[in-house]
């Protein structure tokens, strides 16, 4: 699905340059469960937004489905996201002044679906991670477990091909950590889904098919292993 | 819709962003109502004026400046061996004008009607003898007693003085009155007078009987007598004159064309229109009108770029402040175009909030300017070009030579007293709307180019 080859990215701020990424090749295949992990600061976030066409690499190439993503007009990149990428993140960034059933909405907003459809389609999604009775919940009025639900939902909502979750339990409680993980992994049973997950959370990462560490700029894979975690539990 | 559900949440749980917003631009709109109010008050007052000078209907007043030539002969008086009752009727202020000019002027290009008058003083005055019989007190002068007199066309009164006037007793002119002694009063010199229906009113020595009482409407400039033209020219001693031709143009854009083919027809005589007698009037009216003009117009420009900078900081600052919202969307794969939109219609819901606002408050600040305005008054000559000082007295004591006086003919300057109705326009509404939601789209501008260059990595990277 991904092929990463020789990813650079660098930042440039106050004349001072940041090489966030030095030279990053990974491929992902359908279907796969890529846990990334790593101290903070090394490019974990800035490999994530390259994967989800957020941003561009300074050098190297991202193909998604053997089409680079850095030769992509803004406007191919926006439909992309639309359609095949939902994002999860650590601060759940759910929309404050919508409610619940609402934030999952506007993840079809720029797909062309009736606002009908939209709608039966958001509470359903909301359902299928045990929100149905918090629909008309504002994200305020919500636990931090419950809004990550949302959050997750919102990103699922539209059958993307690819989740791409960004410390999703770093601001929960170990418990509501492993549900919200739980939550993930069936949904990525049970859909065609391709994961992507930055976590700082050993026993999350090990839970994953492959783990790769970032350590300044550089990524390690190790090898795939048999998805113990997963198996267990 | 997505878009104005979305809109409904962020204007109720953005509350006081949205409030301080609407308002500024609230009270930007309402001043330019109130100032726009005031200003087309200002210039219907000023309309107001200049038809109850010339009379409904009279678009151009032509009348000829006071010379020697054109003048009147004149009374001249002078004391006698015995007291003398004098009793004349003048046209002091202004010059004369042949009647069969009048024609003419209803001939020329752009003229629909043009009717004459002949506008004139009656000077009652007792005229002491030269010599004070012996043992008498020597006489004291007594200032003469002036009646304003207008003669009118009784088979046709408009355009001219009575076209607004309405008879409060007895009847109106007719044609049957063209040569009769008959005469209208006017209600208030009848009564200062004690002057009845059907009694007689003496103009220069002749009586007139009285067929009606008039009252022009308020702050006209009313005649205390009107006769019938013939008749005023017969008893004033100027047969075929007249002094003031009132004339209506074919419509309101040729007033100017009318006026300038006048003027080639009679090149001495002073054509008035609207426009010039409006240059021409001062006092507290005229310079309210320019207050409400100049001032207002840059009291409205300075109130209104305040708000739009007020309500486009807010907006930058909203977005600043909505960066990883706005990065989220971008996110879920909302195009720019979408974000923007989104930005744009907050910010035009709250312009319209402001429009909706400040029309209240424009109405609530046309009432207010229209209760506290004091009245104002308007000054005008009556008859532009003519000299100020126009009635000559001739006195002679015991022998003496005699000598003359002048004085200011009574009626040459009007002042008009009207009060400020600062009316809110259909026009002043819809431009203030316009303004408004003008301004909220410059804010919604700004905030949507700082939306636009948010990259959405950033937006994202941000904690709040
Ligand atoms: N928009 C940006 N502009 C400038 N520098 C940036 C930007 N985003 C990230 N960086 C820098 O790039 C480097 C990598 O950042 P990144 O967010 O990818 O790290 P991370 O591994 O996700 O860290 P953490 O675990 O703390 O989230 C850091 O040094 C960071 O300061
Ligand atoms: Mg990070």
């Amino acid at each position: 699905m991904y092929e990463l080859t020789t990813v650079t990215k660098d930042y440039v701020r106050d004349d001072r340059r940041v090489l966030a990424l030095q030279g990053v090749s990974l491929t992902v295949d359908d279907g796969d469960w890529l846990a990334v992990q790593g101290p903070t600061g090394q490019g974990k976030s800035t490999l994530l937004q390259l994967l989800g066409a957020l941003s561009r690499p300074t050098s190297g190439t991202v193909k998604l489905d053997g089409q680079d993503l850095s030769q992509l007009p803004d406007a191919s990149l926006t439909r992309l996201r639309a359609e095949s990428i939902g994002f999860v993140f650590q601060f759940f960034n759910l929309l404050p002044t919508l409610t619940a059933q609402e934030n999952v909405e506007a993840a079809l907003v720029p797909l062309k679906v009736s606002a009908k459809e939209r709608r039966r389609r958001a509470a359903q999604t909301l359902e299928s991670v045990g929100l149905a009775d918090r629909a008309a919940h504002l994200p305020s009025e919500l636990s931090g477990g419950q809004q990550q639900r949302v959050a997750i939902a919102r990103a699922l909502v539209k059958e993307p091909r690819v989740l791409l979750a960004d410390e999703p339990t770093g601001n929960l409680d170990h418990d509501t950590a492993g549900e919200i993980i739980a939550l993930l992994e069936a949904r990525w049973r049970e859909q065609a889904l391709t994961v992507v997950l930055v976590t700082h959370d050993n026993a999350i990462a090990q839970r994953a098919g492959r783990v790769a560490v970032m350590r300044k700029g550089r990524l390690t894979v190790t090898p795939p292993t048999m998805r113990q975690g997963v198996a267990e539990s | 819709m997505f878009v104005t559900t979305y809109l409904r949440r962020e204007l109720r749980h953005r509350k006081r962003q949205a409030v301080f917003t609407a308002l500024g631009l609230a009270v930007a709109i309402g001043t330019v109502i109130s100032v726009a109010s005031a200003s087309s008050g200002a210039a219907k007052a000023q309309s107001t004026v200049l038809k109850s000078l010339y009379g409904v209907g009279t678009d151009i007043s032509v009348t000829v400046p006071w010379s020697k030539e054109t003048g009147a002969p004149g009374h001249m008086v002078q004391p006698g061996d015995t007291a003398q009752q004098l009793d004349f009727l003048d046209s002091p202020a202004m010059g004369l004008l042949d009647a069969s000019s009048v024609p003419s002027i209803a001939g020329a290009r752009g003229v629909s009607a043009a009717v004459g008058a002949l506008i004139l003083q009656d000077t009652k005055f007792d005229m002491p003898a030269a010599q004070p019989k012996p043992g008498q007190p020597e006489p004291q002068m007594t200032p003469p007693k002036q009646v304003t007199v207008d003669g009118v066309d009784p088979a046709r009164t408009r355009p001219g003085p009575l076209a607004a006037a309405t008879v409060s007793a007895g009847r109106g002119f007719g044609a049957a009155d063209t040569t009769a002694d008959v005469a209208l009063v006017s209600t208030n010199y009848a009564n200062a007078n004690s002057l009845h229906l059907g009694g007689t009113v003496t103009v220069a020595k002749h009586a007139f009987t009285i067929v009606g009482l008039v009252d022009v409407p308020q702050n006209a400039d009313p005649r205390d007598v009107y006769l019938p033209l013939a008749r005023a020219q017969a008893v004033g001693e100027l047969s075929g004159k007249v002094n003031t031709v009132y004339v209506t143009a074919t419509s309101a854009a040729d007033v100017d064309t009318a006026a300038k083919a006048i003027k080639a027809l009679q090149p001495r005589a002073a054509v008035t229109t609207a426009d010039s007698l409006a240059k021409a009037v001062t006092g507290s009216l005229a310079d309210t009108a320019k207050l409400a003009d100049n001032l207002g117009r840059w009291l409205s420009v300075a109130v209104l770029a305040a708000a739009f900078a007020m309500a486009s900081l807010l907006t930058i600052t909203s977005v600043s402040r909505r960066v990883r919202e706005f990065g989220t969307l971008k996110a879920l794969g909302w195009p720019t175009r979408r974000v923007t939109g989104q930005i744009m219609a907050e910010a035009a819901a709250t312009g319209a909030i402001g429009a909706a606002l400040g029309v209240g408050l424009g109405f609530a600040g046309a009432a207010v300017i229209t209760r506290v305005a004091p009245a104002l008054n308007a000054s005008v000559a009556s008859s532009p070009g003519s000299k100020p000082v126009q009635g000559m007295i001739i006195s002679g004591d015991q022998g003496q030579a005699p000598t003359t006086q002048g004085f200011d003919a009574p009626d040459s300057v009007h002042t008009i007293v009207v009060h400020l109705t600062a009316a809110v326009t259909l026009g002043a509404v819809v431009l203030a709307v316009a303004l408004a939601l003008a301004g909220g789209l410059i804010a919604g501008g700004f905030g949507s180019w700082r939306a636009a260059r948010m990259r959405p990595a950033e937006a994202l990277a941000r904690v709040e």
